[in-house]
């Protein structure tokens, strides 16, 4: 009987341990000679699928540069925004070049090791909307926002960017909703205050809903909003090494060649 | 004359409603009157004309839907190589359909056994897995497993949980097939001293067959529209590329509706695969007569 329970224990022990080691992803990608590399599908113009059924987009053009230049094939996958910011990504994928905004919760299960690129958040309203001139008037508004972004926690007024400035907050309280960010966009259209008041997104997506339906405007910038490239909590090495690959990237002038293609400006530029 | 022949007829399509006759389910089928299925087909084309006219209120943008369709429908591989669209979408069903069939065959014997550890184990698990949301268990058997050390793949991880969810909802409905055959059809069996292997695959299943069939074939047919749970997990089946266009296109709308439509298009062909399946099974009732 005592040598059944601590079999037991001992077999229990070893199911539940965890499994993060140092430089695992590091030996893996080196091992295998592929980087998995994780994409949103559906943000246009940082990740979508294009006309030939290929993904397409910003993050996937920096995605192919860093595995150029570590000398490994790229493989995306599109696991859903959900799966990605939960991490425990449990060997599935090495790193996340997929426009993550870091805040608190996600600095929990994730690591970032380098920014890439800066997109300020924006506050989109109808066009035909005469309240809202400013952050201050969303006081008891409807804003809608897409589910796991950042932008929650910036209507909840629990946003903080590692490194980056305080953010200010004139709002009183906001009446969050959350949602798929393309319905949230078509709630807008319908006209102010019949679903929604407003939008919170980055410029370059507000940008590219109001060219294909100007139904929209940008009321203010709202925030400087640095994306980070995340990996999976517990390689220090494997961050070293893409710390460094995107600073290379950076100063050769590859990261503002690929921004200028998709966003029409150099949006990777150090934050002074 | 014309008077007691038309109160015959009407006693007669009486008779046949009451017996449950096939006019009544399965339209063309040779007792369903000529009038019956015309006036059923001409109702079936005035609802696909509404239903055409209010798409034609949302201004949907044709010319992409004709773009996008030979993707949605996989005549064309995804970037890996692999099936994409509508086809894997059925590959997913037609796995689950059979892994979840065997499940809930063995759930079932162990519901309806004498053994006790059989029977808790076949009520615990169909109380589990009916008791839980589809959405959940595809999460917890891709996200929560992982911790214990069991990774698996997307595919893998959405046809298994699909396969366990329907094997429980199926083995209540062979249990109910089963339980229907009258009794008198085993005791009849055993008293000709047939094997209990015979006594179930022979004369058991084919008379409960004809019970399970319109539920089973119904599940079958709402796996069909679940399936695209998997797209969760980013598997390139038909609702993730149709939500993957939209938002890449900004045309919602047209995505979904193709995709939709599709899903339709395929649902109508396992009913119509059920029909002939119910027609099979159901020939020991079908009354000759009155066909």
């Amino acid at each position: 009987m005592k040598h059944y329970l601590q079999a037991l224990c001992f077999i229990a022990a070893s199911l539940l341990a965890s499994t993060a080691h140092a430089g695992e992803t590091l030996q893996r990608v080196e091992r295998t000679g592929v980087l998995h590399d994780l994409l949103v599908n559906d943000d246009p113009p940082f990740g979508f699928i294009d006309d030939t059924n290929h993904l397409a987009g910003f993050d996937v053009d920096v995605a192919r540069a860093v595995a150029q230049r570590l000398g490994v094939k790229l493989e995306l996958d599109t696991p859903g925004w959900e799966n990605i910011v939960g991490g425990h990504w449990n060997g599935r994928w090495d790193v996340c070049i997929c426009s993550m905004t870091p805040n608190t919760q996600r600095a929990k299960v994730l690591d970032f090791p380098a920014p890439y690129y800066s997109s300020p958040a924006v506050l989109i309203v109808n066009k035909a909307e005469t309240r809202i001139k400013s952050a201050a008037d969303l006081t008891g508004k409807k804003v809608g926002i897409g589910l796991g972004s950042s932008y929650e926690s910036y209507l909840q007024k629990a946003l903080v960017i590692p490194g980056g400035k305080p953010i200010n907050f004139p709002f009183g309280p906001v009446q969050a909703v959350p949602s798929d960010e393309t319905v949230a966009f078509a709630n807008l259209a319908l006209g102010p205050g019949v679903r929604l008041d407003a939008v919170i997104s980055d410029l370059t997506t507000a940008h590219a809903y109001i060219k294909k339906a100007p139904a929209f405007k940008i009321v203010t910038e709202l925030y400087a909003e640095p994306n980070w490239v995340a990996t999976d909590q517990g390689d220090a090495e494997w961050n070293k090494k893409i710390a460094a690959t995107i600073q290379s990237l950076r100063a050769d002038g590859t990261l503002g060649k690929i921004s200028q293609h998709w966003l029409g400006e150099d949006l990777t530029k150090d934050q002074p | 004359m014309r008077h007691v022949k038309s109160q015959f007829s009407l006693a007669l399509s009486g008779i046949r409603r009451a017996t449950g006759g096939p006019a009544a389910s399965i339209p063309g089928e040779p007792g369903a009157s000529r009038h019956f299925r015309l006036h059923v087909r001409l109702t079936w084309l005035i609802l696909l004309a509404l239903l055409a006219l209010l798409l034609s209120r949302f201004g949907l943008q044709f010319s992409l839907i004709r773009d996008k369709l030979p993707f949605l429908l996989g005549l064309h591989l995804s970037p890996d190589g692999f099936i994409q669209g509508a086809p894997l979408t059925l590959l997913i069903t037609l796995i689950s359909i059979v892994c979840s069939s065997l499940i809930a065959t063995l759930v079932a014997c162990g519901r309806m056994s004498s053994n006790p550890i059989a029977f808790a184990l076949a009520t615990f698990y169909g109380s589990l897995f009916r008791g839980t949301p589809l959405m959940l268990q595809v999460l917890v058997i891709y996200l929560a497993l992982p911790q214990v050390g069991i990774v698996m793949d997307a595919l893998t991880s959405g046809i298994l949980a699909l396969s366990l969810n329907y094997g429980a909802y199926l083995a209540e409905t062979i249990r109910g097939g089963v339980l229907s055959v009258p009794p008198v059809q085993r005791e009849a069996a055993q008293a000709l001293g047939l094997p209990r292997h015979v006594i179930a695959l022979q004369v058991i299943a084919p008379q409960a067959l004809r019970i399970i069939i319109p539920p089973a074939g119904s599940m079958f047919i709402s796996m069909l529209k679940d399936s695209s749970l998997v797209s969760l997990m980013g598997v390139w089946e038909l609702n993730f590329l149709a939500q993957s266009y939209g938002r890449s296109t900004y045309r919602y709308m047209e995505m979904l509706i193709t995709a939709a439509a599709i899903y339709w298009f395929m649902s109508i062909i396992c009913e119509l695969l059920q029909a002939r399946l119910e027609k099979r099974y159901g020939k020991g009732y079908a009354n000759p007569h009155l066909t």
